[in-house]
């Protein structure tokens, strides 16, 4: 079985699905940042997926979307950077990383 | 006269600027920062200046461009301008309130920072006002989003910062998701990221033949995903619930940032992304239901909710949802048939140009009397004016013209945005649209009573700097002349009557 | 056109997947849930000294998330290099000076980072 761009596509949507609903249940901040940064690479799967299936007429890859998946990964690094500076700063002040105790502002 | 200059100069020195600042606050060693904030605000006003010089033509095929400068984009790279040169002047009345929450050793210290990152957002907020491709779009809106995060948890001694920070990075983060796998599919499905291109190619894959014929459900999809992610960056219901605790709690500067720069830049970016698929007849009903629907609920819950606010900066998060809900209403009220957006584009251009200006001067105001006060809750205000007649008035206009009286800028924005929605025979927006503007009378209204008819708990007078005074009554000014002579300001927007210039390259007044 | 339906469906079945994964991991994950009593020392054991995942010290993090950062930029430099010869050919040198302004403003960032302590982790 050759392996075709259907089942590239059937594994960034199960990584995103996956990213996605660990957001929406998990605990824990850095878990759900885990998860966000899975969300962002199944997109980069599928967008090389979709650049090597989808060949030009000149039978090259269109490289378009391979730029903007190193474009993805850099501003993704760069997220990450930030958020556990922020997530660190909130650990030293309230020595949790649990979104239940994040509560000190009124719903 | 001298040669226009070309438009992407203006981002360039922006990011110099940025760049600049950031060297200075490495190598000096704590002290005032305050200098900072105020040549940020001069050489951004030369910016601003600037911009009316540029010519619109950036000499490139748009099928290939990354970058436009139509009169659009050049409207918002003001708008975004302006926001922060206004953002610099509320961060210099707050810079008490920040060295209190950051530590160091010196007062001052680390606070560069607070002053340096607004200059990046701007010119993040500038390159999306001209992103017509799906990569800079991503790239400018990221600029904007990390710079945020970074802002909105600045103060890292006080609980509500932190904890807005992290609400607001891990929300960002899942917009930014939501962004990129629906540019994904786009990609996928048009093998394209440059949105002329993409409007090109779309109406014949759709058309009988075409490979994408009969699976309009994959780009719609895609385009909810797309339209996911723009929700939470305009604060559209349901899309809305990290707004109120992020604006509570980040710095309050920050926050004025956020409800107007933040927004401003979302808008026109729904505006690019929208312009390809609006005029396909296949796809334009559902889209513009699915956005009626986002106008009605973000409409209702940012004014309902905003009723029983006592603490104003919520108040305030509440009111910006609710003013989302107008700016969405032109969205749905896009005429398929009329072949362009003109209409739409130059009702949120000039709604959210008086936006800009009254909820500046509210947070200007606010800033202000909460470092008087201790606080910025409603009670705060009372009496405001008996301890400083003149911020008083400023805080008044700035209601009145949220709450849409006429002769103000507000009045006419909210009129414009109406006349899209009646233009169109409907009907249900107009009238929810009436019943909310009905409802924000109360909860604007109730600060003023707060100011004019309480008795003030403190009798010490407020004072502010030159500069803040000088704001104020600049942005008075403004709200009643934009109020009473729109023209000044509907020329600049893309009309009917005037080819955009990615067409035609003749420059026109 | 048709090829596209196959997709959407296996997006839902992604999503079913994924939910019927971590529902199953939640009923049948409950015995593994810490109490006080599995917590307890058995018996006469000892009692436990410490934590089980003792702490370790964070300093080195930040240097870590610089060099990702610093890293990751050099991705940028691979396409670049690949195009540098034709683009020189038929461009001019254009494409020198923009990689050394893109290096430029990355140097500003490490410059910043040194000034500001940010590698000296023995602090």
């Amino acid at each position: 079985m050759s392996v075709t761009l259907n089942h590239y596509l059937l594994a960034s949507g199960l990584l995103f699905a996956i990213g996605f609903s660990g957001v929406l249940l998990r605990r824990n901040i850095l878990t759900i940042f885990m998860c966000l940064e899975l969300m962002l690479n199944a997109a980069n799967l599928s967008l090389v997926a979709f650049s090597r299936f989808n060949l030009g007429p000149d039978g090259l890859p269109n490289y378009n979307a391979q730029i903007l998946v190193f474009f993805i990964i850099t501003v993704a690094a760069a997220e990450v950077a930030v958020g556990l500076a922020i997530i660190v700063a909130l650990y030293r002040a309230r020595q949790t990383t649990h979104v239940e105790d994040i509560n000190s502002l009124k719903f | 006269m001298p040669a226009p200059l070309a438009p992407l100069t203006l981002e360039i020195v922006v990011l110099l600027l940025g760049i600049v600042l950031l060297g200075f606050e490495s190598f000096s060693k704590g002290g005032d920062r305050g200098w900072m904030a105020r040549w940020s605000v001069a050489i951004l006003s030369v910016v601003f200046a600037w911009s009316f010089f540029t010519t619109g033509d950036t000499g490139v095929d748009p099928s290939h461009a990354f970058y436009c400068a139509d009169p659009l984009a050049l409207f918002f790279k003001r708008i975004a301008l302006l926001t922060t040169i206004i953002v610099m002047v509320i961060s210099l009345e707050f810079r008490p309130v920040l060295e209190k929450f950051i530590p160091g050793i010196q007062p001052g210290s680390g606070t560069g920072e607070f002053f340096a990152l607004p200059v990046f957002t701007c010119a993040g907020l500038m390159f999306m006002a001209s992103a017509v491709d799906f990569l800079l779009i991503f790239v400018a809106l990221e600029l904007v989003t990390i710079s945020f995060y970074v802002l909105v948890a600045y103060m890292r001694r006080q609980n509500a910062s932190l904890e807005a920070g992290v609400k607001y990075l891990i929300l960002g983060a899942l917009s930014t998701g939501f962004l990129v796998y629906g540019i994904t599919w786009i990609f996928g499905l048009t093998g394209e990221t440059n949105l002329a291109r993409i409007t090109q190619v779309l109406p014949s894959l759709l058309a009988e033949g075409g490979r994408l014929h009969g699976s309009e459900s994959a780009l719609l999809f895609a385009l909810m995903l797309l339209l996911i992610a723009l929700g939470f960056k305009v604060a559209a219901a349901p899309l809305q619930f990290w707004v109120p605790d992020v604006y509570q709690g980040a710095p309050t500067p920050v926050t004025a940032f956020l409800s107007v720069g933040s927004k401003a830049a979302g808008f026109i970016v729904l505006a690019r992304v929208l312009q390809t698929v609006v005029f396909l007849p296949s796809i334009a009903p559902k889209v513009l239901s699915v956005l009626g629907l986002l106008a009605v609920l973000t409409l209702l819950y940012g004014n309902l909710a905003a009723l029983p606010q006592d603490n104003l900066k919520r108040m305030l998060a509440y009111s910006s949802i609710g003013h989302a809900g107008y700016l969405l209403v032109a969205f749905a009220s896009i005429d398929p048939a009329a072949g362009n957006l003109y209409r739409t584009q130059t009702a949120i251009g000039f709604y959210l140009f008086g936006y800009l200006l009254m909820t500046l001067l509210s947070f200007l105001v606010m800033t202000v009397v909460s470092r008087h006060s201790r606080g910025d809750d409603i009670v705060h205000f009372n009496g405001l004016s008996k301890r400083s007649p003149f911020l008083a008035f400023g805080m008044l206009i700035a209601m009145l013209s949220l709450a849409g009286i006429p002769f103000t800028a507000g009045f006419y924005g909210k009129l414009l945005v109406f006349s899209t929605a009646i233009a169109r025979q409907n009907f249900l927006l107009v009238s929810v649209g009436i019943i909310t503007v009905a409802a924000g009378f109360y909860f604007y209204l109730k600060v003023v009573s707060a100011m004019y008819w309480k008795e003030p708990t403190e009798d010490q007078p407020v004072t502010a700097s030159g500069l803040t005074k000088f704001t104020v009554a600049a942005l008075c000014t403004a709200i009643f002349y934009f109020g009473i002579f729109p023209q000044s300001l509907l020329s600049m927007l893309p009309s009917d009557k005037a080819a955009p210039v990615a067409v035609s390259p003749a420059p026109h007044k | 056109m048709q090829d596209y339906l196959p997709i959407l469906l296996q997006v839902v079945v992604a999503v079913v997947f994924a939910v019927s994964t971590l529902v199953i991991s939640v009923v049948l994950g409950k015995a593994a849930r810490r109490n006080a009593m599995k917590d307890s020392a058995y018996e006469c054991g000892m009692l436990p000294m410490g934590e089980a995942q003792p702490r370790f010290s964070v300093k080195f993090y930040l240097v870590a998330m610089l060099f990702i950062l610093f890293d990751i930029e050099v991705v940028f430099m691979y396409p670049w290099a690949v195009v540098y010869r034709d683009f020189l050919v038929e461009h001019g040198s254009s494409i020198f000076w923009s990689m050394l302004g893109f290096v430029a403003v990355l140097t500003v960032g490490y410059v910043y980072a040194v000034f500001k302590g940010a590698l000296d982790w023995s602090k």
